[in-house]
C-alpha cells in the first residue's frame, strides 16, 4: 500500500505524519494486533532489542547495524516511548513498520507503554506538543492495550555461525574449534568481532552454564561431565557435532518479556489467561510481567520501583526447566554495557538504547539468534503451543542448550546524522 | 550582643505556606512584620480574619537559608526542617521584610565571623573573580569558571560575584563580536560560559538571563553548541517574533505583560536551548520561577474583572469576529491548562470567577465548532473542570435541569452521537461519564454549584429521586442507540462510525455497573440493554465483541444476583463459548480475554453461573480440550452436585472477589435484603418473557435507591489535599491486606481450596510456581513499604539521567528541591491518594479506570520527572557517576 509506504519515508526522515493517518494507522494496527496472542510465537532467525525510548536517531543507526525491516526480523521488547525527544517518530515508525510487515517484526509492551506512566515521563507532553491536543496520545494508548506481553522465540540454533574474517586469533589458538562451538559472539557496530565465547562440543547436555560467562578460554574440559549429576539423559550418546536432529541436543525456546517473572506466573501457558486489554495494573500476573527485575537474591524480593518484584537465580533456573526455555530475554533495566547475562545465562538484559536519555555515557545492543538448520527447518515445538503434555515433568527430562547468542554493540548515532534534540516549543501563547 | 537592626515598622499583607508532604500547604493570609523581642530578630505574621491568631512566630537565624524569590516570594527552611514561604501581596512589602532578614543575616554573619577566626568561609567567597569580559580572556573565563563550578562553595562565590559584578551584561555584546569575526572558537565558549552561568542555579541569575537587554544575546551564545559544531539553533529567531504572542483582550498591567513574557522565555530555555543539558537543581529552579509567575498570571486575570468582561464579550452572538472568538477560546484553554498546577483553592477561584462570567457558553460554543481541533479545545477546557471538581460540574448541571434548561449532559449526549471525530468522540465520552457518574454524591453536588445554593437550599432539588430521575432520563438518551439495535436484522452491516459509537456506549455502561451496579440495574433492566450488548458479541469487529465481553466480565465480576440471572437468560454464555469456539485453538487477544473470564467463574467458584453453564452448555464445554478451564469447570460442578451446601460459600482466594463482595456491603447498607427478595423472585420465574414485563423487580429497587443515596460513603474522584482519605485508608487497610495475603501465600490458598473442594487443591490455579519456591513476599509488608518509600523509588525511576555538575548540598538548594516536588499541587496529591486506594485493594475490582490507572510509580507531573531526586544533593563530581546509575536508571 503506497500511503503506508508513504508514511514510512516520511517518519524515517523524522518527520511526523498527519493526525488522520495516525488514526488509521493505529487502527490498523489494532486489527492485527488483536489477533496476536499474549505470548506471540516468533520462528528464529530474530534480532532482540530493549527499550528505545523515543532516541529516534538511535532507533536508525540500529537498524542501520542490525539490517533494515523486511530483510532482518524484529523483536521490540517495549519502552519505545518517552524520555527520548522523539517518541511519536518512533513509535509511528515501528507501528507502520509492524502493519507492512507483520511476520518480520514483532512489538510487545512495555511498562512505559501505558497511560499513567507517559503523562509523567513525557510521551503525553510530546503528543500535545507536536499534534496540538491529545488525540494522537489517545490513539497510540489503545494501540498499546493491544500489544502482546510477551513472545518466544523457537528454533534457535545453538550453535553460531562464527562472524568470520575478523576472529580474534588469540582465540583461535586456545581453542582448538573440533572441541567447542561458538556460543555467544560480541560485534561493534562495525562489524568486528571483539569478543566470544565457546562452550565444549556436545560433552555434555548441561546447558553449559559456566561457559557462558566471558572471553576466557574455557575451563578444564575433562571435569564437566561430572557436573551434571541432575541430567540422567543418556551424556554422550550423541557423537556428533550439531546433534542432527537428537532430541537431547535441541535448544530450548527464548522467553522475550520487558520485565521478568511474577510469583504467578509458573508456566508460559499461564500468561495466555490474562486478558491483556486494559492499562497496566499496578500488581498482578501482567504487572509484574512488564516491571519485574531480577536480582542477585535467593527467590522473590521486593521491588524498589514499587510494582513487580525482584527474582533470584533459583526462581530463573526453576522456571526455564519448568517450561523448556533455554533463555529468558528483557529489557527494563540500563545496564552500562548494552546487554548483560545473569545467573549461568538463563536471563539476559538487552537495552537499546544508547547515550540514554542523551547523557548517561552506556553503548546499546541488540541480540541476534540465529535459525537452527539442522532438522532441516522444521522447528522443535516446545512451549506456548498448544496440544502440548500439559507439563508433565519427568525427572529424566533432558537438558535443553543455549541458543547462540550474537551480541551487536552500538553507541548513539554520529552527531552529524542529526540536529540537535529538544522539544519543540510552543507555536503560539497567550500567557 | 545587641541587635543594631530596625525592624520594619508597618505590616505587610502576606500567605503563609508550608510544605507539607510535598504540598505546599496553606497556613493563611495575615499580616507579616519584623520584631526583636528579646533580643532575637523574630518574623511575625498575624491571621488576617482573627487578629489574635498567630500564623507564623519564626527566629531568623544565620543559616535557614532564606531566599527571595521573584519580587514577592521568601523562601527558607526551618530549624526543624520544615520548608516555608512568604508570599507577599505587593513587591514593596517583600523588599522591606527581605531587608529586615538580609541585614539580620549579615549581622549575625558577622558576629559568627569574629567568633570564629579560624573560619573560612567568607574568605573562599571572596577568592572568585573573573577577567574583564573581552575576547581574548574567554578561555580564561570559561577555564575559571568550570574551576569554580566543581566546589558548592565556588558556585556560591561565582554567583556573588557575577551578579555584583554585573557580568553577564558585559558578556552580551561579545556574541554580535564574535559573530561578526566569525570566530567560531570564541562562539564555542561563550556557549560554554553561559551553560556554565545558568547552571550555577541560581534565582537571580537566571531571572536576569530572561530579561530584556539580556535574553537574545545569550541564547545567542546557546546557539552555538560545542557538541554539534556543525549546527547552529536559531533560538533568537524564536524568541525575537514578537507575533508569537497572542492578545486576545490587552492586559495594561506593565508588570503581568512582562511577567508573561519571562515565562515564555523560561519555558524555551527549560523545553528546547537547555533541554538536554539540565540537571536537577536548575530544572527545578526554572520550574519554580514559571511556576511562582503563573501564579502571579492567573491571580491577576481573575481578579481582574474588567478584563474578564471584555473576555466574554467576545462570544456575545452579536460580535462577528469568528477569529478572535476562537483566540478566545485559545487563551481559556491556556488558563484552565496552567491552572492544572496550581493549588486547589486557587483554581477554585479562577474557575469559579469564569463560570460566573460565562464559561458554560464558551464551552458550548467551542463544542459545537465546526473546525475539529476547536471541539477538542472545548472539551479539553470541559474536562479540566471535571478533573478539578466533578461535584461542582453535576451541581451545575442538575441546577440547569431543575431550571428547565437544556443541561450540558443532553447537549454531550447529542453531540457524541454524532460526532464524526474519532478523537473528540473518545473526549466527550469521557466526559459523559463524569458528569453522569452515579456514585458522585449530590448534596454536595448541589452545594458546590455556588455560594448562593449553598445558602438556600432547596430541598425539592436535593431528593434524590430527581437525580435518580435526571440519571434514568440521560442514559435513556444516552443509550438510545444501543437499545436500537433490537430491530436490527444484522449486524454485518454496522459502519465505522456506529462501531466507534457503540465502543464508547459499551465502555460507558460497563463504568456505570461498576461504579454503581443499584442505580445502573434500572437503566439495564428498563431499557433491556443486557441483550443489546450480547447482540453485540456476535459483530463481526472483533474490538467491539471485546467490548462487550468485557461488560459480561465486569458483571460476573460484581457477583451480584441481580447480574447473574441477565446473564443466565440471554444466551449470554452460549455466545461467550461461541466465540472461544471461534477463536480456539488459536492464541489470540479475544481467545485470552474468554479463557480468563471462565477462569474467573471457575476461580470465584461462582456457583449459580457454573450449575447454569455445565447444565445448559454442557457439550460445548466437553469440546474444548485445549486448556483445562473447561473441563475444570465441569469437575467443580460435579463437585458441587456430590457436596451439596457445602460448596455454596464461595471461595475467597482472590482479591477481587472480596473487594468485590466487601465494596457493596461497605457502601450500600441494606443490600441484603434485596437480595434474597430477588432471589426468590428469580428463583420462582424461570421465563424470560415474564420476567422482562414484571415490574416487581422495580419496587423492590426504587427503596434501597432513595435511602442509600443519602447516606453512602464515597469516594470522590478527585481528592483534595485537605481531606482525611489518608487516615481512613490506614483504619480499612488490614482488611484489606487480609484477602491479599491469602492470594499470595500458595499454602493459604492451598488450605482454602481444600476446605470446599479436598480434590481441587492440585489445580488452584494461581497457585505460584510449586513448593519448592519461596513464597513471594507478603503484600502486606511490601505495601506498607511502598507508602513509605515512594519518594526513594521515584527517584531511582526517575532521578538518575539528569543527575549532573551540580552540587547542591546547601540548606537552600536542598529546600528548593523539596519544595519543587510539591509545585504540581493538585494532580499530585490526587495521584498519591489514589495509589494509597489502590493499596487497600477494595477497589481493584472496582474502581473505574481512570482511578486505576494512578499508582504505578507515583506519577509525577511531567515536568519535575528528573527534579525529585534527593540524591542529586550529595553526588559532588561533576562527571557522571557510572556506577551509581547502573543500579538507579530504569527503562
Amino acid at each position: 500500500m503506497s500511503d503506508l509506504d508513504r508514511a514510512i519515508a516520511q517518519l524515517r526522515a523524522c518527520r511526523l505524519i498527519p493526525e488522520s493517518q495516525v488514526r488509521e494507522l493505529c487502527y490498523k494496527a489494532r486489527e492485527l494486533l488483536i489477533e496476536e496472542g499474549n505470548v506471540v510465537c516468533v520462528d528464529a532467525p530474530v534480532t532482540i532489542c530493549g527499550d528505545i525510548h523515543g532516541q529516534f536517531h538511535d532507533l536508525m543507526e540500529l537498524f542501520r547495524v542490525g539490517g533494515d525491516v523486511p530483510d532482518t526480523n524484529y523483536l521490540f521488547m517495549g519502552d519505545f516511548v518517552d524520555r527520548g525527544f522523539y517518541s511519536l517518530e518512533s513509535f509511528l515508525l515501528l507501528l507502520c513498520l509492524k502493519v507492512r510487515y507483520p511476520d518480520r517484526i514483532t512489538l510487545i509492551r512495555g511498562n512505559h507503554e501505558s497511560r499513567q506512566i507517559t503523562t509523567v515521563y513525557g510521551f503525553y507532553d510530546e503528543c500535545i506538543r507536536k499534534y496540538g491536543s491529545a488525540n494522537v496520545w489517545r490513539y497510540c494508548c489503545e494501540v498499546f492495550d493491544y500489544l502482546a506481553l510477551g513472545a518466544l522465540v523457537l528454533g534457535a540454533s545453538s550453535e553460531l555461525e562464527p562472524s568470520g574474517p575478523s576472529m580474534n586469533d588469540n582465540t583461535q589458538t586456545t581453542m582448538p574449534l573440533d572441541d567447542a562451538e561458538l556460543e555467544t559472539e560480541i560485534l561493534n557496530s562495525k562489524g568486528e568481532v571483539t569478543g566470544s565465547t565457546y562452550r565444549p562440543r556436545q560433552r555434555t547436555l548441561s546447558d553449559s552454564s559456566t561457559d557462558t560467562r566471558n572471553i576466557s578460554p574455557p575451563r578444564d574440559i575433562s571435569a564437566t561431565p561430572g557436573q551434571t549429576p541432575l541430567r540422567t539423559g543418556a551424556p554422550g550418546t550423541g557423537a556428533s557435532g550439531s546433534g542432527g536432529g537428537s532430541y537431547s541436543s535441541r535448544t530450548g525456546s527464548v522467553l522475550c518479556v520487558h520485565g521478568g517473572l511474577s510469583p504467578l506466573i509458573d508456566t508460559v501457558d499461564k500468561i495466555r489467561l490474562i486478558d491483556r486489554k486494559q492499562e497496566v495494573p499496578h500488581e498482578g500476573a501482567m504487572c509484574d510481567l512488564l516491571w519485574s527485575d531480577p536480582d542477585e537474591i535467593d527467590g522473590w524480593g521486593l521491588s524498589p520501583r514499587g510494582a513487580g518484584f525482584l527474582f533470584g537465580g533459583d526462581i530463573v533456573k526453576q522456571f526455564n526447566y519448568r517450561n523448556d526455555l533455554s533463555l529468558i530475554a528483557r529489557a527494563h533495566q540500563l545496564v552500562m554495557e548494552g546487554y548483560k547475562e545473569m545467573f549461568d545465562g538463563g536471563i539476559v538484559t538487552v537495552w537499546s538504547a544508547p547515550n540514554y536519555c542523551y547523557r548517561c555515557g552506556n553503548v546499546a545492543s541488540i541480540l541476534e539468534l540465529g535459525e537452527d538448520t539442522s532438522n532441516g527447518g522444521t522447528v522443535t515445538r516446545s512451549n506456548g503451543d498448544y496440544g502440548r503434555s500439559n507439563g508433565i515433568i519427568s525427572t529424566d527430562k533432558p537438558g535443553v542448550r543455549s541458543p547462540g547468542r550474537r551480541y551487536r554493540v552500538f553507541e548513539a548515532a554520529a552527531q552529524d546524522t542529526r540536529g540537535m534534540p529538544a522539544k519543540k516549543p510552543v507555536a503560539d501563547y497567550f500567557l | 550582643m545587641a541587635l543594631e537592626v530596625q525592624p520594619p515598622s508597618d505590616r505587610k499583607r502576606v500567605k503563609v505556606y508550608e510544605l507539607r508532604d510535598n504540598d505546599w500547604f496553606d497556613r493563611g493570609t495575615g499580616f507579616c512584620t519584623g520584631q526583636i523581642l528579646d533580643d532575637e530578630p523574630r518574623i511575625f505574621v498575624e491571621s488576617e480574619d482573627e487578629p489574635e491568631r498567630v500564623l507564623l512566630e519564626t527566629k531568623i537565624s544565620k543559616d535557614d537559608g532564606y531566599q527571595k524569590q521573584q519580587e514577592t516570594l521568601i523562601v527558607w527552611t526551618e530549624p526543624n526542617g520544615t520548608d516555608m514561604a512568604l508570599s507577599f501581596q505587593e513587591a514593596e512589602g517583600c523588599a522591606v521584610i527581605w531587608h529586615f532578614v538580609s541585614s539580620v543575616q549579615q549581622h549575625l554573619m558577622n558576629v559568627a565571623a569574629a567568633d570564629d577566626a579560624f573560619s573560612d568561609d567568607l574568605e573562599s567567597y571572596q577568592s572568585i573573580m573573573l577577567p574583564a569580559a573581552e575576547l581574548g580572556n574567554l578561555h580564561e573565563i570559561d577555564h575559571v569558571m568550570r574551576a569554580a563550578s566543581m566546589t558548592q562553595a565556588g558556585r556560591d562565590a561565582l554567583s556573588k560575584f557575577v551578579i555584583r559584578e554585573e557580568y553577564i551584561p558585559k558578556l552580551i555584546p561579545l556574541v554580535t563580536v564574535a559573530e561578526d569575526l566569525e570566530s567560531l572558537s570564541d562562539l564555542h565558549r561563550l556557549c560554554n560560559i553561559m551553560k556554565s552561568l545558568i547552571l550555577l542555579n541560581d534565582n537571580t541569575i537566571i531571572e536576569t538571563v530572561v530579561t530584556d537587554p539580556i535574553i537574545l544575546g545569550v541564547v545567542g551564545a546557546l546557539e552555538y553548541d560545542p557538541e554539534f559544531p556543525t549546527h547552529k539553533a536559531n533560538h533568537r529567531q524564536y524568541l525575537a517574533d514578537q507575533t508569537r504572542y497572542k492578545e486576545v483582550v490587552p492586559i495594561k498591567d506593565a508588570l503581568i505583560r512582562r511577567k508573561i513574557q519571562y515565562t515564555w522565555r523560561l519555558q524555551y530555555l527549560k523545553d528546547v536551548v537547555l533541554a538536554r543539558i539540565l540537571d536537577d537543581p536548575t530544572f527545578s529552579v526554572l520550574n519554580s520561577l514559571i511556576f511562582f509567575n503563573q501564579v502571579e498570571i492567573v491571580n491577576h486575570i481573575q481578579s481582574n474583572g474588567p478584563f474578564l468582561k471584555e473576555l466574554f464579550t467576545v462570544f456575545d452572538p452579536r460580535n462577528a469576529d469568528a477569529k478572535r472568538k476562537e483566540d478566545a477560546v485559545q487563551f481559556l484553554h491556556q488558563c484552565a491548562s496552567i491552572a492544572k498546577n496550581l493549588q486547589a483553592p486557587a483554581r477554585a477561584t479562577l474557575f469559579a470567577n469564569f463560570i460566573s462570567h460565562g464559561l458554560f457558553a464558551v464551552i458550548a460554543f467551542a463544542i459545537k465548532h465546526p473546525n475539529p481541533a476547536m471541539r477538542t479545545t472545548g472539551i479539553d477546557i470541559l474536562v479540566a473542570l471535571l478533573d478539578h471538581d466533578p461535584i461542582m460540574m453535576r451541581g451545575y448541571m442538575l441546577k440547569a435541569v431543575n431550571e428547565r434548561k437544556t443541561p450540558l449532559t443532553d447537549t454531550l449526549i447529542d453531540l457524541l452521537h454524532l460526532e464524526s471525530d474519532l478523537g473528540v468522540k473518545n473526549q466527550l465520552a469521557d466526559a459523559v461519564k463524569v458528569l453522569l457518574d452515579p456514585q458522585i454524591p449530590l448534596q454536595d453536588a448541589m452545594g458546590r454549584a455556588g455560594p448562593e445554593h449553598y445558602s438556600k437550599p432547596r430541598p425539592n432539588i436535593l431528593s434524590d429521586a430527581f437525580v435518580q430521575n435526571h440519571f434514568d432520563e440521560s442514559t435513556k438518551r444516552l443509550f438510545k442507540p444501543l437499545k436500537r439495535l433490537e430491530n436490527r436484522a444484522s449486524l454485518h452491516d454496522l459502519t465505522f462510525q456506529e462501531v466507534a459509537l457503540h465502543v464508547h456506549l459499551v465502555d460507558i455502561l460497563t463504568f456505570f455497573v461498576r461504579q454503581h451496579l443499584y442505580r445502573t440495574r434500572n437503566v439495564i433492566h428498563n431499557d433491556g440493554l443486557a441483550p443489546r450488548v450480547a447482540q453485540l458479541l456476535k459483530v463481526p469487529q472483533k474490538h467491539l465483541k471485546l467490548t462487550a465481553l468485557k461488560f459480561f466480565r465486569t458483571l460476573i465480576s460484581l457477583q451480584d444476583t441481580f447480574y447473574q440471572a441477565l446473564m443466565t437468560h440471554n444466551n449470554t454464555f452460549g455466545l461467550i463459548l461461541d466465540i472461544v469456539y471461534e477463536t480456539m485453538p488459536r492464541d489470540n487477544l479475544l481467545n485470552s480475554a474468554c479463557l480468563e473470564l471462565f477462569e474467573f467463574i471457575k476461580r470465584e467458584n461462582i456457583k449459580p453461573i457454573v450449575l447454569h453453564v455445565v447444565e445448559k452448555y454442557g457439550e460445548k464445554l466437553k469440546n474444548i480440550t485445549y486448556v483445562s478451564t473447561f473441563q475444570d469447570l465441569i469437575i467443580r460442578y460435579e463437585q458441587m452436585q456430590g457436596y451439596g451446601t457445602e460448596a455454596d460459600s464461595t471461595l475467597y482466594s482472590q482479591e477481587e472477589g472480596t473487594s468485590a463482595r466487601r465494596m457493596p456491603s461497605g457502601r450500600w447498607p441494606g443490600v441484603g435484603e434485596m437480595d434474597a427478595a430477588e432471589e426468590e423472585y428469580f428463583n420462582t420465574s424461570d421465563d424470560e418473557e415474564e420476567w422482562q414485563q414484571d415490574n416487581r423487580v422495580n419496587e423492590t429497587m426504587a427503596t434501597p435507591t432513595q435511602n442509600g443515596a443519602a447516606s453512602p460513603i464515597v469516594k470522590p474522584l478527585v481528592d483534595y489535599p485537605d481531606d482525611d482519605e489518608d487516615d481512613d485508608a490506614m483504619d480499612v487497610k488490614p482488611e484489606g491486606n487480609d484477602g491479599k495475603e491469602q492470594q499470595q501465600t500458595p499454602q493459604q490458598e492451598g488450605l482454602l481450596d481444600q476446605d470446599t473442594t479436598p480434590e481441587k487443591t492440585a489445580e488452584a490455579p494461581s497457585t505460584p510456581v510449586s513448593s519448592t519456591a519461596q513464597a513471594p513476599p507478603e503484600r502486606l509488608s511490601e505495601k506498607r513499604r511502598r507508602e513509605e518509600e515512594d519518594d526513594d523509588e521515584l527517584v531511582k525511576l526517575s532521578s538518575g539521567p539528569k543527575r549532573r555538575s551540580s552540587t547542591s548540598s546547601s540548606p537552600g538548594n536542598a529546600g528548593l528541591l523539596r519544595k519543587k516536588k510539591s509545585l504540581s499541587i493538585g494532580p499530585l496529591s490526587a495521584a498519591d491518594k489514589g495509589a494509597t486506594q489502590g493499596v487497600l485493594g477494595t477497589v481493584t475490582g472496582s474502581a473505574p479506570p481512570k482511578r486505576i490507572a494512578i499508582n504505578l510509580g507515583s506519577p509525577k507531573s511531567p515536568s519535575e520527572t528528573d527534579s525529585l531526586s534527593p540524591a542529586a544533593n550529595t553526588i559532588s563530581s561533576e562527571k557522571e557517576n557510572r556506577g551509581e546509575k547502573h543500579d538507579n536508571e530504569s527503562g
